[in-house]
């Protein structure tokens, strides 16, 4: 038989050639060249959507065809396949995005920078620009805005709770844990419903810098202020008003049956309590404390422009035309989205609710960082609501957070 | 025929370009095919394994021109052809000097058409295996390996292709693993609960569905099929759905078990989903009844075919009931079954729907940042869609693969009913 070692000197030798021969690509790095004024039009761009805004973005789509005539395709795709996608060729010019995930796109390299003269930032709310601004650089272009505010039900709550003692009377007249009956509701375990009422008396998830970008080591979530606010969410669950484990599903429903007085939730629940409440269904801003409104998070949903866009100047182009004052009104009526901009007024009573919470809801950091924070501060909120001391659970949190960023390999 | 003046060293060295041998061996219909085969890879895969090579050596060297993740990829395909090819080469050597080695002691050479029947006989097996081999390599094996080399990256979320190069960082995530307080303490906390989960759960599983196979089986008892599709009925409603409803059943506040059963009965109730301990007795308490028709359905055919004789003589001999469990029905089931019970542990090692449906793997401890009842899957699974900590991730992924290898792999070799189907 053939010898061992005669075999592998063969093989070892057909693999050092092989590997001295993977000198790898000959190539030379080229610079993409600076185009003055407007640049050719592309034959068609496309935008990645999802599906519950594919077609209302479609049909604003064909409009900027017969203007332009450029095609454009909304397609409903996964934002998470862009990172593979765009550096191959296939992926969009242009895609929509919530501005607290654009840090991720910007992380990656996926979302390019968008400069818009003063003429066409005209119109847009400061926050929601604000909220697709990192490291001083735009990276969006807001198309529409949701915050949560105070839904209630006529029949047991003719009027709308304006502060925080209002509510709590609401709660302590109302409430029949025995029956199912409930004054006043919120998903204490999760803290972005909570947010606003931990931070009834002042404080804030990341400080700013000097320049005004978001600064992770100051933790702005176990002051004294948020142990105040704290205290008061805690009181709910010693008073017997809200229940431990309560779900969003068994929220939902008890509201939309008619069982509970008053709930914190967003635009997105208003079609289903609208079924079962009818007329009886109301909407509020946030209540007051201590004659200060409540801050509650401001979502931003925009479109940002792909950095492996073949025409940048267009999709910019497109992106500001889907977001303008007249399209922006028609995305309301179709799929109430509301407005990121000052100059629509979108006339419907229920919405206007949000929309004066609104003024006194600003964005959700938009750094990766914050997608640490949601679970260590919603578990803080779960030991709280079980009677811990807030103060050192909170304390606990923020270092839980801190020790998750740092985990995040945002410091190699 | 006598001896030829025909050196098999020659044609083997000669093969060193694949089909020269088989020339010198006069095949020449061989020889053209392996040297056409030769020069076809060589100019058709040159350039894709240049690059792949390359993009494995160094993962790229310019941000944004080049994609790690992608140089990876190419570079691991690289990787499988070369073996693909190494393998034909070594048969190619191997042939050349077998061949060659015949003409040497003067055997007639075959004509083409018998030589094409046995060939063809001699390999109808690998053509039969090979498609679904093919398909292994690069379903199973390819992401594997992917994963097996990203745990020696520096892939995160701040360091995310296609803006950033991938670097190799050798063994440093796995050092970070048992040095950084983190996550040492939270990889030995999850892991000491996956052992804990793993033994315990399994066990109960297993001894539920003896007792229960052992009493059914037992002559007294009458209604025997009614009954044993009845315990089976558990396995027949799939696993996720039963989860969830039993989710539903452990609600602290709405859940049936404190409000319709212990609340009236008791007075009292248990927080199932808020306490880390109550969480796990549930969580294993579940399992168990998921768990157990399948061990038992395996049991009760096993106890069928014990022979009567035995416990027959034993009783004879005049053993107790207990003794003849202990001497005749035991060591009969355990043999019997061993191989499928080990799977069930591995299985349960690595079982996330239950853990993941029950309540996501909470509720959570101060001080760790996986929750009480995460075992090492649904932990990897945060890191890899909450956290992005993808590095992370693929290390503890080796370390749950080489366990549950290690442990499956180990109790094969050590069973005697494995042994005894033939020597691995």
């Amino acid at each position: 038989m053939l010898s061992k070692k005669y075999l592998s000197v063969g093989v070892l030798l057909l693999v050092f050639s092989i590997l001295l021969s993977a000198c790898g690509p000959q190539r030379e790095v080229t610079q993409n060249e600076v185009t003055q004024g407007e640049p050719e039009k592309p034959e068609e761009l496309t935008i990645w959507a999802w599906e519950d805004t594919k077609s209302a973005f479609q049909n604003i789509g064909d409009k900027y065809t017969e203007k332009t005539g450029i095609k454009v395709n909304v397609v409903a795709a996964e934002n998470a396949d862009i990172s593979l996608d765009a550096p191959a060729g296939r992926g969009p010019d242009l895609f929509y995005e919530t501005h607290d995930r654009i840090g991720d796109a910007y992380l990656q390299g996926l979302a390019a920078e968008i400069k818009l003269t003063d003429e066409q930032l005209k119109g847009y709310q400061k926050s929601a620009l604000e909220a697709f601004t990192i490291d001083g650089k735009l990276l969006g272009i807001p198309s529409s805005v949701e915050t949560i505010a105070l839904f209630y039900n006529k029949e047991l709550v003719p009027e709308a709770p304006q502060t925080i003692e209002e509510i709590n009377e609401i709660a302590e007249k109302l409430t029949n844990a025995d029956q199912n009956e409930f004054g006043f509701l919120n998903i204490t375990s999760d803290f972005y419903p909570t947010f606003p009422f931990l931070t009834a008396a002042g404080g804030n998830v990341f400080g700013k810098n000097d320049q005004g970008e978001y600064d992770t080591n100051e933790i702005g979530l176990a002051s004294d202020e948020v142990v105040e606010g704290a205290e008061i969410i805690q009181s709910w669950h010693e008073n017997g008003y809200i229940p431990e484990s309560l779900t969003y599903d068994v929220m939902n429903g008890l509201f939309r049956d008619g069982k509970v007085g008053a709930i914190i939730s967003g635009p997105w629940g208003i079609p289903d309590f609208e079924k079962g409440l009818g007329d009886n269904l109301g909407i509020a801003p946030l209540p007051t404390y201590k004659g200060k409104h409540l801050q509650s998070f401001l979502g931003v949903k925009g479109f940002a422009v792909s950095e492996y866009s073949e025409s940048k100047y267009w999709a910019t182009d497109l992106g500001l035309f889907m977001t303008n004052a007249v399209n922006s009104k028609s995305l309301f009526e179709e799929v109430k989205r509301l407005p990121a901009r000052d100059d629509v007024d979108v006339e419907n009573e229920l919405y206007q609710g949000i929309q004066e919470q609104l003024q006194h809801a600003k964005p959700t950091p938009n750094i990766p960082a914050m997608a640490q924070v949601w679970e260590p501060m919603g578990d803080a909120l779960v030991f709280i609501t079980q009677g811990e001391d807030p103060k050192e659970v909170l304390k606990e949190a923020v270092a839980a957070i801190k020790e998750q960023i740092s985990l995040l390999g945002g410091n190699n | 025929m006598s001896k030829q003046r025909h050196n098999p060293k020659i044609a083997v060295t000669l093969s060193i370009v694949p089909g020269l041998g088989q020339l010198y061996n006069r095949h020449f219909l061989k020889g053209a095919t392996f040297l056409l085969l030769t020069v076809a890879f060589v100019v058709s895969f040159y350039q894709f394994l240049n690059i792949g090579y390359w993009g494995l050596l160094t993962l790229g060297e310019i941000p944004r021109l080049d994609d790690s993740r992608v140089l990876l990829a190419q570079g691991i395909i690289s990787l499988i052809i070369t073996g693909f090819v190494i393998t034909f080469y070594v048969l190619n050597l191997i042939n050349a000097y077998k061949e060659a080695v015949k003409i040497q002691q003067g055997r007639k050479r075959d004509n083409l058409q018998k030589s094409f029947r046995d060939g063809w006989d001699k390999s109808f097996p690998y053509v039969l295996v090979g498609p679904g081999l093919f398909l292994l390599i690069f379903v199973v094996v390819f992401p594997l390996l992917y994963m097996i080399l990203l745990a020696f990256t520096d892939y995160n979320l701040y360091n995310s292709p296609p803006k950033n190069l991938l670097n190799w960082v050798g063994f440093e995530n796995f050092i970070s693993l048992v040095t950084v307080p983190i996550w040492r303490d939270t990889f030995f906390s999850v892991f000491s609960w996956t052992i804990i989960w793993t033994l315990v759960a399994t066990t109960f599983q297993i001894a539920l569905a003896l007792i229960l196979a052992i009493f059914v089986n037992d002559p007294r008892i009458k209604f025997k099929k009614f009954i044993r599709t009845v315990l089976i009925l558990p396995w027949a409603v799939p696993a996720f759905v039963t989860i969830l409803i039993f989710a539903a059943l452990f609600n602290n506040e709405f859940g049936a078990i404190n409000n319709d059963i212990l609340g009236p009965l008791f007075n009292q109730t248990i927080p199932w989903m808020t306490d880390p301990f109550w969480s796990k007795i549930a969580l294993i308490g579940i399992q168990i009844w998921v768990g157990f028709p399948f061990v038992f359905a395996i049991f009760t055919g096993v106890l069928q075919s014990i022979s009567k004789e035995w416990y027959e003589a034993a009783e004879v001999d005049g053993a107790s009931s207990w003794q003849k469990f202990k001497s005749i029905t035991f060591p009969q089931v355990m043999f019997a079954t061993a191989p499928i019970l080990i799977m069930q542990y591995a299985g349960n090692f690595n079982n996330f729907n239950i853990i993941y449906l029950f309540n996501q793997g909470g509720p959570a401890v101060r001080g760790q940042n996986a929750g009480g009842t995460d075992i090492l899957i649904s932990w990897v699974y945060n890191l890899t869609f909450e956290t992005q900590n993808y590095n992370m991730a693929a290390a503890i992924s080796i370390i749950i693969g080489l366990i549950i290898s290690g442990f499956a792999f180990y109790q094969f070799r050590r069973t005697r009913s494995f042994k005894e189907e033939g020597e691995m």
